[in-house]
């Protein structure tokens, strides 16, 4: 203890070093200090982001590699056919002001559901790839997207939204249609690739904000301590 | 096929009573395109009825119009997900629903053209189609910037090959393994792979192959001895079958066989065991063992065997390093060879079988024979092992009881064996960790070699130096040739070839020698007794190159006519060829043209030069004769081998003296000595040269003045002698500051100057306030007026006034004068008032610090007076100047008074 400006008397010692051990005592008691409590959601948004952005940047690349097996004009930089038979695949484009309506939960949900099913789809694609070395990359991505879906699940958990549960009968299922011409089915591809591509995107967008509004204002701590007795 | 093209195509078949016809056809333009009409007729065919039978009348036509079962699209392309081999030709088409005529169809991105068949469908026509890809090839149409878009996806598949080099074998008679070269896959998406399935025709039965390129057949029990088997390779297109027929033991390829060992392995001889995988039962099995030396086959044995093998091989060299490898075929009727195994082997050492080839070289070290003997590393074939160590055994043959045994490790390939005069007998062996190899002797002797011995040139060529000699008159074992591999100025690396009695010549070569470097043979003759005698020497270049260097020249002698070169450490040996002689050449003055026994030659640098050839390699001097005196000559002497000269670079000058220049030197050499002597004679006798020349102080009695009037004997021209003189008085008179300045200012050219009044000389005062006139002493006196000029560089005098002329003495020292001074001044007190006298007088030759001004009154009386003085005598200023003599009194000589009378 340093030594004060004047000399106290020997009752003040006593008392300070009572208001000293006090102050330990009631230490562990501050919210702000307990760091065994629960982190809360954020590390699990900050992951869930992170993922999605790795997502993005490895889409990229399988993205390219596929559409040259796909071969012209799938390909091609500017194609941009119409969405004849890829009606199943849950879109990612919304109304601005509709996805500003939505609240988190729905939100998560929509991802949740929309990676579910575009997995789905992706595993019929590996199915379908000639080549061992699309599959290989074809597999890698799967299980980096259904790491996606375990997170997105994490963070649904962490904010307390129950996942939902997919109604019997509508699971999606990757058949290969016999009234499904090979040049529908590259369309589809193409098409769940696209998607994908938008999906990540505005996944990264969602998280983003989730992340933002889940971030605890600057923390300040201020201990109110009350010295009874002296 | 349209309504209106009847011909078509037609289908004729034969069907039963009550029989249904199933009739398919494929149409070339998709039957979505357009549509098909058919129609038929029938006849009967019977025996009974005799031919030509008639037609019946033909249906009415059947229209198939597949357009009518399109959905709603705007866009059609058709065939969808067509399959076709590669090299078809294929017509597509699109149907359109919005009647548009901006629709433009792709193949893999690059527009193709066709033909319109109605308003809304169009046929394109794709001739000869390739594989692109196992994903299919893209076709599609697009309604230009209507966002409309169809396409389908043609499957073009390569051509399925027939299967190549198909063929079964076994290994143990239980399974049949076939193999074939399955030729390109013909996988697409919309088609797999094809198929391979073996069919065995006596069996009837079949596997379908899980493999491309291989398949297992399980050899029945029943011990089926010949096998017909057909691969049928198919896929959604064609089938392709090929078919073999053999006997089961005439395809049987044993495995490799395992466990392949040396064993027993000695110097020259091992046992090679190994192990096969029995087939069947009882069967024998050939096997060759091969035994490989540094990669090649040096035996080969066959080996009939049923499980076990083992072989001895023999005739192997020792630690030598061996392949053994063995491959076996079923014997009772060979097929194939099993694959080999292969196994190292390193036989056992043994003693050296060869002795060292050993020489020596003689020489004498600190009055001690000394013997170095070399001997060549063993070759492997002879070494049999490694070499650990020599044995060397010096023997003296002299005292025949004496030996010496020197053991030296290897690598070492000489020693060094100082000997005395006697002989001795030297064996040379070799070791390994087995024995030692027979030994080489040479016998040695203390006496010097004879060197005399005739020496000669051998010729160097591509292949080395062919070396040939005279044969020994006796008897001869053989001959050595003895030369060292590197350049002379290098340490030897001695070289020696053994060669036999009956050889008189050989080829020396190297891949060491190097053309331009004398290489030096010595041929030595090897007595029975094993003593070798030098025979010839002989010297040689692989190839003789011109002088790289020129002889270091010294000049002498040199004359204005002649000079002399002499280059006597030149040395011919280390040259890089046989020097034949030397080039003098002497660059002429210009014009000069050469002497005869020079020849004129042109430099490269296209100057004229004189050359001179000296064909005697030992002749190292040149006298160069016939010059002209003072001339600049030029010189090189370079030496020329049967090649060429050396550079012609840097020629010396060399500029001959004048003719009388030598005659010259003999007179002017003893003239310089001379006077050099008189120079040191008179320094030495400075002092007294210069009292008697000119001393400082002159002296009237001793001036050549003297001399000179008493020759001339005129007696009107005397030195007055002060002793003679008396002075009558000294007249002081003032004289006004004014005429200070006329004074000064003519007092260099007193004679030209018409004097109204007398010079006068200022007496200095000391006191700058005093205003009354000066006291000044006047002379008439001329001669001395210069005199005094010139003395004043040294300083005033003061002249006291009334100072009687004998009382002044010699004032030509200081201490002379101020004694007068004072005395003057002490004489004159009494008659100079007091208050008039107030002059101080100054001597400038007096030191400063001599204290003349203290030792002078301070109130001296003030001289009123001027003196004036006439002149006695008129001498030339000529003749004043000469040196007086050292008691001389300027005074005496001077100060003359007016009324002074000579006697």
């Amino acid at each position: 203890m340093l030594p004060a400006a004047g000399e106290p008397a020997a009752g003040d010692s006593w008392g300070m070093l009572a208001c000293l051990c006090t102050v330990l005592w009631h230490l562990p008691a501050v919210p702000a200090l307990n760091r065994t409590g629960d982190p809360g959601p954020g590390p699990s948004i900050q992951k869930t982001y992170d993922l999605t952005r790795y997502l993005e940047h490895q889409l990229r690349s399988l993205a390219g590699t596929y559409l040259n097996y796909l071969g012209p004009p799938f390909n091609e930089p500017d194609f941009n056919p119409p969405r004849l038979g890829a009606e199943t695949l849950p879109r990612a484009t919304v109304n601005l002001e509709v996805w500003r309506s939505l609240n988190d939960r729905l939100r998560l949900t929509q991802n949740y559901e929309a990676y579910s099913h575009l997995l789905c789809y992706l595993r019929g694609l590996n199915r379908q790839a000639a080549t061992a070395e699309l599959r290989r990359s074809l597999a890698h991505f799967c299980t980096s997207l259904q790491g996606l879906l375990g997170s997105i699940a994490g963070v649904m958990a962490a904010l307390g939204y129950p996942l939902p549960q997919p109604l019997p009968g509508t699971e999606p299922t990757w058949t290969p249609g016999p009234a499904h011409s090979d040049f529908l089915q590259k369309m589809d591809d193409f098409w769940l690739l696209k998607e994908l591509q938008t999906w990540l995107w505005r996944s990264a967008k969602d998280f983003n904000r989730l992340k933002k509004k889940m971030q605890p204002p600057a923390a300040a701590v201020t201990l109110h301590l009350e010295a009874h007795g002296f | 096929m349209s309504q209106e093209d009847p011909a078509g195509e037609n289908y004729s078949t034969t069907v039963k009573r009550n029989q249904v016809l199933h009739w398919s056809w494929e149409s070339e333009l998709p039957l979505e395109c357009a549509a098909h009409f058919i129609r038929m007729r029938s006849m009967v065919d019977d025996a009974r009825i005799p031919k030509p039978g008639f037609w019946s009348n033909w249906s009415s036509w059947e229209e198939a119009d597949a357009q009518n079962m399109l959905g709603h699209d705007p866009l059609f392309v058709f065939p969808k997900d067509k399959l076709v081999e590669e090299g078809s030709n294929v017509t597509i088409c699109y149907v359109s629903r919005i009647h548009q005529d901006n629709i433009s169809c792709y193949l893999e991105g690059v527009q193709i053209y066709g033909e319109q068949l109605d308003r809304s469908v169009s046929a394109f026509e794709l001739k000869n189609v390739s594989f692109i890809r196992e994903k299919g090839t893209n076709v599609f149409c697009k309604v230009d910037q209507g966002g409309v878009l169809g396409g389908i996806v043609l499957f073009v598949s390569k051509v399925l090959e027939e299967p190549k080099d198909f063929s079964c074998e076994t290994q143990d008679l239980k399974t049949l393994t076939c193999t074939w070269d399955p030729g390109s896959d013909t996988g697409l998406t919309k088609q797999p792979s094809q198929s391979y399935t073996l069919f065995e025709s006596f069996s009837g039965k079949k596997t379908l192959c899980k493999h491309r390129n291989w398949c297992d057949w399980q050899v029945a029990q029943d011990s089926q001895e010949t096998y017909n088997f057909t691969l049928l390779a198919e896929n959604y297109l064609r089938k392709r079958s090929v078919s073999i027929l053999f006997n089961l033991t005439q395809r049987v390829h044993p495995m490799t066989p395992y466990n392949l060992l040396p064993k027993n392995v000695g110097a020259t001889k091992a046992t090679m065991t190994w192990k096969v995988h029995s087939i069947g039962n009882n069967s024998t099995l050939l096997c060759q063992l091969e035994l490989l030396a540094e990669g090649k086959v040096i035996q080969q044995s066959n080996v009939s065997i049923k499980v076990n093998g083992e072989y001895l091989l023999s005739e192997l060299e020792p630690d030598t390093e061996y392949v053994a490898r063995v491959r076996c075929a079923y014997t009772n009727h060979f097929w194939k060879w099993s694959e080999l195994i292969s196994q190292k082997f390193n036989t056992a050492e043994a003693a050296p079988s060869e002795a060292p080839d050993v020489w020596r070289n003689l020489k004498m070290v600190s009055g001690h024979p000394t013997v170095s003997l070399f001997w060549k590393p063993l070759s492997k074939v002879h070494a049999n092992g490694k070499i650990l160590f020599y044995n060397v055994i010096v023997e003296n043959l002299d005292k025949p009881s004496r030996f010496e045994v020197l053991s030296i490790p290897a690598p070492a390939s000489s020693t060094e064996l100082t000997l005395d005069q006697c002989s001795y007998q030297i064996h040379v062996t070799a070791h390994n960790s087995v024995g030692p190899s027979p030994a080489s002797v040479i016998v040695v002797s203390g006496d010097p070699e004879n060197e005399e011995v005739e020496k000669g040139r051998v010729n160097g060529t591509e292949d080395g130096f062919s070396v040939s000699w005279k044969p020994q008159s006796g008897d001869a074992t053989g001959y050595v040739v003895e030369w060292c591999d590197g350049p002379q100025d290098l340490p030897c690396v001695l070289q020696w070839k053994n060669l036999g009695p009956n050889t008189t010549s050989t080829v020396i070569s190297s891949g060491d020698f190097r053309p331009g470097v004398r290489y030096n043979f010595r041929i030595y003759g090897i007595s029975t007794k094993r003593m070798a005698h030098l025979l010839e020497k002989k010297a040689g270049y692989l190839e003789e190159l011109a002088p790289s260097d020129n002889p270091q020249v010294v000049m002498s002698k040199l004359t204005s006519h002649s000079f002399t070169l002499s280059w006597k450490d030149y040395s011919t040996e280390s040259q890089p060829g046989f020097i034949q002689g030397y080039h003098v050449y002497l660059k002429p003055k210009a014009g000069e043209q050469c002497h005869p026994a020079f020849e004129k030659t042109v430099l490269p640098e296209d100057s004229v030069c004189c050359k001179y050839t000296i064909d005697n390699p030992e002749q190292k001097t040149f006298v160069v004769e016939n010059l002209q005196p003072e001339s600049v000559y030029e010189f090189i002497v370079t030496p020329y081998t049967s090649v060429g000269e050396g550079p012609l670079d840097a020629f010396t000058k060399v500029t001959t003296p004048d003719e009388y220049s030598h005659t010259l030197i003999h007179i002017i050499l003893p003239m310089i000595f001379c006077i050099l002597i008189v120079m040191i004679i008179c320094y030495l006798k400075s002092q007294w040269l210069k009292e008697k020349c000119y001393p400082d102080s002159p002296n009237p009695y001793k001036s050549s003045v003297l001399s000179l009037i008493k020759s001339k004997e005129n007696p009107h021209l005397t030195i007055m002698y002060v002793n003679d003189c008396v002075p009558d008085a000294i007249e002081v008179i003032n004289k006004p500051e004014g005429s200070k300045i006329q004074f000064l200012g003519t007092r260099k050219s007193p004679t030209e100057t018409e004097f109204t009044k007398p010079a006068c000389l200022y007496l200095l005062p000391t006191e700058k306030n005093y205003s009354g006139p000066g006291p000044c002493i006047c002379f008439e006196n001329f001669t001395y007026n210069q005199a005094a000029s010139d003395f004043a560089s040294c300083g005033h005098f003061p002249v006291t006034p009334q100072a009687p002329p004998h009382q002044l003495g010699p004032l030509t020292s200081p201490e002379n004068l101020l004694k007068a001074l004072e005395q003057n001044y002490m004489n004159s007190l009494g008659e100079i008032p007091a208050g008039e006298a107030n002059l101080n007088y100054v001597s400038q030759l007096a030191s400063p610090t001599s204290g003349d001004k203290d030792s002078l009154p301070t109130n001296p009386p003030e001289p009123a007076l001027c003196s004036e003085y006439k002149m006695q005598t008129a001498i030339p200023l000529g003749l004043a100047s000469a040196p007086p003599s050292e008691n001389s009194s300027l005074s005496s000589t001077t100060l003359l008074g007016q009324g002074e009378h000579c006697r």
